[in-house]
């Protein structure tokens, strides 16, 4: 009774042949003029308005426009836009330029306004819905010339313009049901859910000779390792969300780029209503009893640094060198804090953060540590994204870790964080306003002279540290990793890293 | 035949259970969908827009009410449509589900291509250097996760040797080839595991077989050890093993999640991560639903043709 070894191993081996003989053909060479694009997940729409997040962002730029855009330095630019300036102190009036939608039909003035009508509308689910309940009406005195008419001073209307939620779209096309026209570069040809999505270039897009590529794949990988695999094996050209303890090896590969930004950050939040954070004393404790360094260190693996006041970048106008540090590490002046707030031993709560995501977890991992040190005994909830996210926006909670990136470089973009007047958000702290900051942040929002603006932010900072609803623990490296003869693309600078999809209207194959 | 019209009403019944608990299940988890929807750039939205989003997805209806709606849609055979995207459940299932179940299939196959010969050999030269090196790697091929096995091949083939593409999916007839070299990786990670199953069952099964007096009888009778290994042995060493691994092909259905993560596998235990994340009701209550239904089927066709193969069973 003897089945042969030899003809068990042989049968193994052919198998095992087939498959590598298979394989080779994996790496068929794809066309130069397509780029597959590993995106971080999978857009979860492309409603043209709404905030679906940076990956889905990242798509509406390439099938959408706006009137204001940025160029690769972060430059706010004209995009539908050829010009624009200001009529008084409430009105801005924008030059539009000769372009076509996708369905052929020419951007006007009309299709302007009905944009701003839809996401203004009281029914309307945009992402900036708030924001353009400041616009008193749209004017179109000829089809190329929009007059928006402002109920204050509206200094950021150009910047809100440029946000990748406000794209302007071709009158009407969303109309019961329909799907959104633009005037984006790129037509979206196909797409799976969950899986990928196909664009060709738009031949009639406004800019001649753009875009450069023909078509443009876009695969969602959820695993980060997944997708820093994908790009190394040369399955894919580009990929996004560059996870951190990749970043050395993708420098390190000759056949791969790296090109990273310090715009998006991490923080804490608190608990304005109830609980030990409710004073001020308590959170400026904590604020000084962080070693920020840890943090870059354990959940960025080196790649960002400490942030030790409002997260103003160092090319930002509104940076002042002497306020940034002001969070420095400070274990006594921490105690010193505690005792005056009645806390002289400490006391226990429980820090809010989410398993979802390491940088987050391990963020939380090193404040718990920290604050040990000066008798604060903190228990970690680590519960998943949806659930932390609803029990942020419900205010469950004591204090909590959480990651950021402004709209844009400018200042007016950190209200979202640090005004706690605005209803209940996950990403800024509980019911805990702070009124003159409220206050400094409307008068920011409508003065156009910048040096008065630079003092009024500066005052903003001040009251930020004194006050404490916000403190800033550390800037992350965002980081875009690409094969080495991919050109033209960019990643943009600071807060503005997730436009960088702008700029794959340029993108070419050396 | 009452017999038989009993385990189908059976099964009827416990896949409305299975429906009805994921239903209330996804409901109690904390997470709003449309929070959730409107608050992916790290900024919550307007509450005015969450609550606009909250009527159009028909949340705000009380949850019995929305219950009553969803049910209504399973019996008329509609899965309702995505809150995501507002496309229809069944669609993404139609598409993802047969992925799922290639990967699953093409598992199968290699397992059972390896393990019940490496099992047979093992068996057959019990306490040898083969039976002894075999059972170590079954046991080692059982131990290490899915997720590293797969992580590992991807690190050897895919990063180092570039004999394959690190993950992906290509439709079979858009490029076969290239088709079947993605497939072969996230196959090769389930059919390891479930060889060592294999292998495991077989050994035992043949060393079971090889004892029996019809054995002896063949032997005694003078018939060729070839002859009575394929024709007596092997043949009814099968069942067991054809029974272990029907039963772990129910549960890969929905347990391929890691295996699609890591392959980049757009199957249906992706999808229904993702749909869990995104607290998209409909394409939860869909996915499990079909991944029941199937489960159900697989198992009343097994008690069926039980009872046609013994009538003990009908009768019981």
């Amino acid at each position: 009774m003897r089945l042969s070894r030899r003809a068990f191993l042989a049968s193994t081996a052919a198998a095992a042949t087939l498959g590598s003989g298979l394989s080779r053909q994996a790496r068929a060479a794809r066309s130069p003029d397509t780029l597959v694009f590993g995106l971080s997940s999978y857009p979860p729409n492309l409603q043209p308005w709404s905030n679906a997040g940076a990956a889905a962002g990242t798509v509406k730029m390439l099938i959408f426009r706006g009137l204001t855009s940025y160029d690769p330095d972060g430059t706010l630019i004209g995009e539908l836009a050829e010009s624009w300036e200001r009529d008084g102190e409430t009105a801005w009036v924008f030059h539009l330029r000769q372009a076509v939608f996708q369905n052929g039909a020419p951007v006007t003035a009309e299709d302007v306004k009905w944009t701003i009508e839809q996401v203004s509308a009281a029914t309307s689910t945009a992402y900036l819905r708030a924001e353009f309940q400041g616009v008193e009406r749209v004017e179109t005195p000829d089809p190329r010339t929009v007059r928006i008419v402002t109920k204050q001073p509206f200094v950021t209307l150009p910047v809100l313009l440029a946000n990748y939620n406000m794209p302007i779209i071709a009158r009407g096309s969303t109309d019961n049901g329909g799907t959104p026209v633009g005037a984006g570069p790129f037509v979206l040809k196909a797409q799976e859910r969950g899986a990928s999505l196909d664009l060709v270039a738009f031949d009639k897009f406004y800019k001649p000779g753009l875009p450069k590529l023909k078509s443009l794949k876009m695969v969602a990988y959820s695993d980060e390792n997944a997708r820093v695999a994908a790009l190394q094996a040369g399955d894919v050209d580009l990929i996004e969300y560059v996870p951190w303890q990749s970043m050395a090896a993708i420098e390190a590969d000759p056949k791969l780029r790296l090109e990273t930004t310090e715009g998006p950050f991490m923080d804490l939040v608190f608990n304005g209503k109830s609980g030990p954070f409710v004073d001020a004393r308590v959170r400026s404790a904590v604020a000084f009893a962080i070693k920020r360094e840890e943090i870059v260190k354990a959940a960025f693996f080196g790649r960002g640094k400490p942030l030790q006041s409002l997260p103003f970048p160092e090319a930002s106008p509104y940076f002042d060198a002497g306020r940034s540090t002001y969070w420095t590490y400070d274990p006594d002046r921490a105690r010193a804090l505690l005792k005056d707030a009645g806390k002289p031993e400490g006391f226990s709560c429980t820090l809010l953060s989410t398993a979802q995501y390491g940088m987050h977890k391990d963020t939380a991992v090193v404040v718990q540590q920290n604050l040990a040190d000066i008798g604060i005994q903190v228990q970690l909830s680590l519960p998943d994204w949806p659930t932390r996210v609803s029990l942020g926006n419900r205010g469950q909670y004591e204090f909590a870790v959480i990651g950021n990136a402004g709209d844009s470089n400018d200042p007016d973009g950190l209200s979202a964080y640090i005004d706690g007047e605005l209803p209940p958000s996950y990403s800024r702290s509980f019911g805990l306003a702070v009124p003159r900051l409220h206050e400094l942040l409307a008068q920011g929002r409508a003065e156009f002279d910048q040096a008065k603006r630079q003092a009024i932010y500066a005052e903003v900072e001040k009251t930020t540290q004194e006050h404490a609803p916000f403190v800033g623990l550390a800037w992350r490296s965002q980081g875009y990793a690409m094969a080495r003869n991919l050109q033209g693309f960019h990643n943009l600078p600071g807060a503005l890293t997730f436009y960088s999809g702008l700029t794959l209207e340029q993108a070419t194959f050396a | 035949m009452i017999w038989a019209l009993k385990r189908v009403g059976i099964s009827l019944v416990l896949v409305w259970i299975v429906a009805t608990i994921v239903f209330l299940a996804i409901h109690l988890v904390p997470g709003d969908p449309a929070e959730l929807l409107l608050s992916q750039g790290g900024v919550a939205a307007d509450p005015g827009a969450v609550a606009e989003l909250r009527g159009q997805l028909g949340l705000d209806r009380p949850i019995l009410v929305q219950y009553g709606q969803s049910m209504a849609g399973l019996l008329r055979g509609d899965l309702g449509r995505s809150m995501q995207d507002d496309s229809p459940v069944a669609d993404a299932i139609t598409r993802r589900l047969p992925r799922t179940l290639e990967l699953i299939g093409a598992g199968a196959i290699l397992a059972l291509l390896v393990g019940m010969p490496a099992g047979t050999l093992a068996a057959i030269r019990r306490g040898g250097v083969f039976d002894r090196t075999a059972s170590w790697l079954a046991a080692l091929a059982l131990a290490v996760p899915v997720f590293v096995t797969g992580t590992l091949l991807v690190l050897v083939f895919a990063q180092s040797l570039r004999w394959v593409a690190a993950g992906g999916y290509v439709a079979l007839a858009e490029d076969p080839a290239r088709h079947l070299s993605l497939l072969a990786m996230p196959s090769l990670t389930i059919g390891l595991g479930l060889a060592a199953v294999v292998f495991r069952m077989a050994r035992a099964a043949v060393l079971d077989v090889a004892g029996r007096d019809y054995v002896r009888t063949a032997r005694a009778k003078g018939l060729r050890p070839r002859h009575i290994l394929t024709r007596h042995v092997v043949r009814n060493a099968l069942m067991p093993v054809v029974t272990v691994v029907a039963l772990h092909l129910g549960s890969l259905l929905g347990g391929t999640v890691l295996v699609e993560y890591v392959f980049n596998w757009p199957g249906l235990s992706g999808l229904l991560v993702d749909a869990v994340s995104a607290r998209d009701y409909p394409s939860v209550v869909g996915i499990i639903l079909v991944i029941s239904v199937l489960f159900v089927g697989l198992n009343l066709l097994v008690d069926l043709l039980y009872g046609v193969l013994d009538p003990r069973v009908r009768h019981g």
